[in-house]
Formats: structure tokens, C-alpha cells, sequence
């Protein structure tokens, strides 16, 4: 039973996810992916897309950023700018625990 | 199945404008959208109104919706869609991907799962084409203790997550996994679980689970990223001369952090790699709290009016006050 084995996590940030997975793991195309990095909206390190590694903070970010176009029909650049908002609030937020 | 009234979750009458409908989303969107609403339930409201636009947005699944309203469904009635309810309609097909529409209720999947290809459950298949697919990423939060991240440590998660059976139902299934938790673990970082995700579809791969981890609030530590910080008391007596001072860390450890002489209250201290594990460790952030001993009695009376008459101390004179 698969329910009771003992699963050991890794940790994401370990290796950091390729441009596939990590598409997957944010529900969202890898062109959706890449025309968002090309802009800057999106920052990780390397220019070609085989090299580009994504950790937790990009999931994290990504997904917003996807749920925010959805959700308001927002574009691109001002989806990424609430991000930005969110993630410093949050970064104050946690200064103030 | 109860029947959902679409109308009613966006708070708009039945023959309202398509843009009366978008302007109604985008004001529910505002209140519950999980990125900006602090409410507990906000992810599951913003769900059911964006599974509510998907239909009301849409000309054709607004079309065959209404059919169903026409017919007398009702909201919160138990409900069946009637055979060939949706004959007559086309469905394009577009507007909501696999994985939004996964998260939509049972009652959206009944309905228009069927419609439109590729985002369709399996046992709501049209036709008997191939189709292999991987599963779904899924996506929670596990809450640890700063303690685990120095120890690691063992959790069982509870998910539910929709499930086909055999007649092409679909259930919420309960299932738990027992999870061991690396140390060196902080808040915000993610956990990958390769294969607990949603099963694949006709012979594909399972997706794979990601768990958010979050700290419980501590009583002592705050965590920075990978920095902890806490308040230290001290003596005025070790502020002024200095003095070596035990620090209890969340793994029980006793750190000896050296405190300079001269040090004032409110000032900081920083011991580098004696935060959470990792690599690099992070830092451990002290903030020197100065706390002065009573006078109740006689003798320490006595050694503040000492100190008052030999110090010629005054604490406002820096500050202009």
C-alpha cells in the first residue's frame, strides 16, 4: 500500500526545475514560460532555455502571476507587477512576526 | 449531485449582459482572489466564481445552462443531467484548461467535462480514441515546526483529490502519505514528491505532489529566510562590562554568545552559521533587551542611589531631550 510507505521529500531548490517541469508544476504552457522570461517578468538565470533552472520563489510567483491574467484578463506586465507587490508585502510581513 | 445556479454565485439575473456578467466577476474576483483576500476560505469562493464565469462567459455553455435553468433545476436540488440535455448544442471546447478545470466541482465536470476533448475526465470520454496523458501536479502546504528544520522530520499529510471509479464517477478520495521532511528545510520552499500527484490517463505517468512548507508561529524565534532571530535579555551589569550569555536554540542546543562590553539595549548581534541548517547556514540575529533588577529591596536601593550620586549619568542628554 503505497499509503503507508515512508515517502522521503526532496527539496526543489536542491536542483531547481527544469523548463517542462516546471511549466507542469504551474499549469501553464512552456511558451507561456518563456515569452514571460524573455521579458524579465520572470527572472532566472542563463539565456538559453535548456539551462534555466526554477526553484520554489519562481512556483510560487509563476502561479500568481498566472491566476492574476486569468482572473483579472490582466496582462502580462501588470500581473507581474502585483506579484512584485505581493511578494513584498509578504517579505514585510514576515519582518514584522 | 446538487444543481448549482451559475446566476446566483456571480449575483446577477438570469438575462444579464455578457458585460454585466464580467463586470460582477471582476468585482467578486477582487474580493476573493487568494493572492490579495486574507479570508481562510478565499481560494475556495474564488473557485466556484471563476467556475461560474467559465459557464457564464462562454455563449455556448451559458446557452445549454440556461436550457437546464428553463427545465426547472433549481439550486441545492439534487440533480441529474437529464439524457441529451446538451443535444443540439456544439461545444468549441476552449476556455478552460485541464488543469483549471480540474479544480471546478463535480457538478461543472458533469456537465461539461464531456464537452470539447482534451480537458475531459476519462470516463466522460466522447468517442474511444487513444489518450494518454500524465497526471496533474498538485499543489498544498505543510505546516512544520522551526524545530523540524534542525532535525528534519516525519509528517503524515492528509490530501483529498477527485477520483474516477470504475463507472466514470467522480469522488473526492482521502488519502494519506507519511512524509519524511529533510532538515535544512525553510519557509517557502517547496517540496517535490515525484508521482503522488493525480494518476495518468490511459497508461501515463502520475504528476507529481508539491507541499509548501510553512513555520508555526514560535514563541521565542522569528524566522528571516534562513536567519533566526530572538530577543535577548541581559543584565545591565552584562551590557555595560560585557559577559559570555547562554542561548537556548530550537534543537536544544545551548549556544555562548559573547555580548561586548558597552552594548545598549535595542542593539543587535549577529552569529554567523547558527541559524537554520542549510548550506550556507543561516545567521542567528540577536537583539539585546536590557532588563534592570528592582529596588524592592533594602540593598538594591541602596546600590542605585550609589550609582546615581557617582555616575553622572544622564540617559536624555544624548537625545537632546
Amino acid at each position: 500500500m503505497r499509503e503507508h510507505d515512508l515517502l522521503v521529500a526532496a527539496l526543489l531548490d536542491d536542483d531547481g526545475l527544469a523548463l517542462e517541469d516546471f511549466s507542469r508544476a504551474c499549469a501553464v504552457e512552456a511558451e507561456w514560460v518563456a515569452s514571460r522570461v524573455r521579458e524579465g517578468l520572470l527572472p532566472v538565470a542563463g539565456d538559453a532555455p535548456e539551462a534555466w533552472r526554477f526553484t520554489s520563489v519562481h512556483v510560487r510567483r509563476a502561479r500568481a502571476m498566472r491566476r492574476i491574467e486569468r482572473d483579472f484578463d490582466a496582462a502580462p506586465e501588470l500581473a507581474a507587477l502585483v506579484a512584485d507587490l505581493i511578494e513584498e508585502i509578504e517579505a514585510l510581513r514576515a519582518r514584522l512576526r | 449531485m446538487q444543481f448549482k445556479d451559475y446566476y446566483e454565485v456571480l449575483g446577477v439575473p438570469r438575462d444579464a449582459t455578457a458585460e454585466a456578467i464580467k463586470k460582477a466577476y471582476r468585482g467578486l474576483a477582487r474580493k476573493h482572489h487568494p493572492d490579495v483576500s486574507k479570508a481562510p476560505d478565499a481560494e475556495a469562493r474564488m473557485k466556484e466564481v471563476n467556475e461560474a464565469y467559465a459557464v457564464l462567459s462562454d455563449a455556448e455553455r451559458r446557452a445549454a445552462f440556461d436550457q437546464l435553468l428553463a427545465r426547472g433545476a433549481r439550486a441545492g436540488q439534487d440533480f441529474q443531467p437529464p439524457p441529451g440535455w446538451d443535444s443540439g448544442f456544439e461545444f468549441s471546447g476552449s476556455g478552460f484548461s485541464d488543469a483549471e478545470a480540474a479544480g471546478y466541482s463535480d457538478f461543472f465536470a458533469e456537465l461539461f467535462g464531456r464537452m470539447g476533448g482534451a480537458h475531459a475526465r476519462p470516463g466522460h470520454r466522447a468517442g474511444g480514441a487513444e489518450f494518454r496523458a500524465r497526471g496533474e501536479d498538485h499543489h498544498a502546504a505543510i505546516q512544520l515546526d522551526i524545530e523540524d528544520a534542525f532535525r528534519g522530520a516525519r509528517r503524515q499529510v492528509t490530501l483529498r483529490a477527485p477520483q474516477v471509479d470504475a463507472q466514470g464517477r467522480v469522488t473526492l478520495a482521502e488519502r494519506t502519505l507519511d512524509v519524511q521532511i529533510p532538515k535544512g528545510v525553510r519557509e517557502g520552499q517547496m517540496i517535490r514528491l515525484a508521482g503522488q500527484g493525480s494518476p495518468g490517463f490511459g497508461g501515463g505517468p502520475a504528476g507529481d505532489l508539491f507541499l509548501e512548507v510553512r513555520f508555526n508561529p514560535h514563541g521565542r524565534f522569528a524566522v528571516r529566510g534562513r536567519d533566526l532571530a530572538v530577543e535577548l535579555p541581559v543584565a545591565p551589569w552584562e551590557a555595560a562590562l560585557g559577559a559570555a550569555v547562554p542561548v537556548a536554540m530550537p534543537d536544544g542546543r545551548t549556544l555562548n554568545v559573547r555580548v561586548p562590553a558597552g552594548a545598549q539595549s535595542g542593539g543587535s548581534l549577529r552569529v554567523r552559521g547558527q541559524g537554520l541548517p542549510g548550506d550556507p547556514p543561516g545567521d542567528l540575529e540577536l537583539t539585546l533587551r536590557v532588563v534592570l533588577p528592582g529596588a524592592a529591596s533594602p540593598r538594591a536601593k541602596e546600590l542605585y542611589e550609589t550609582m546615581a550620586r557617582e555616575l553622572a549619568f544622564d540617559p536624555r542628554a544624548r537625545a537632546g531631550a
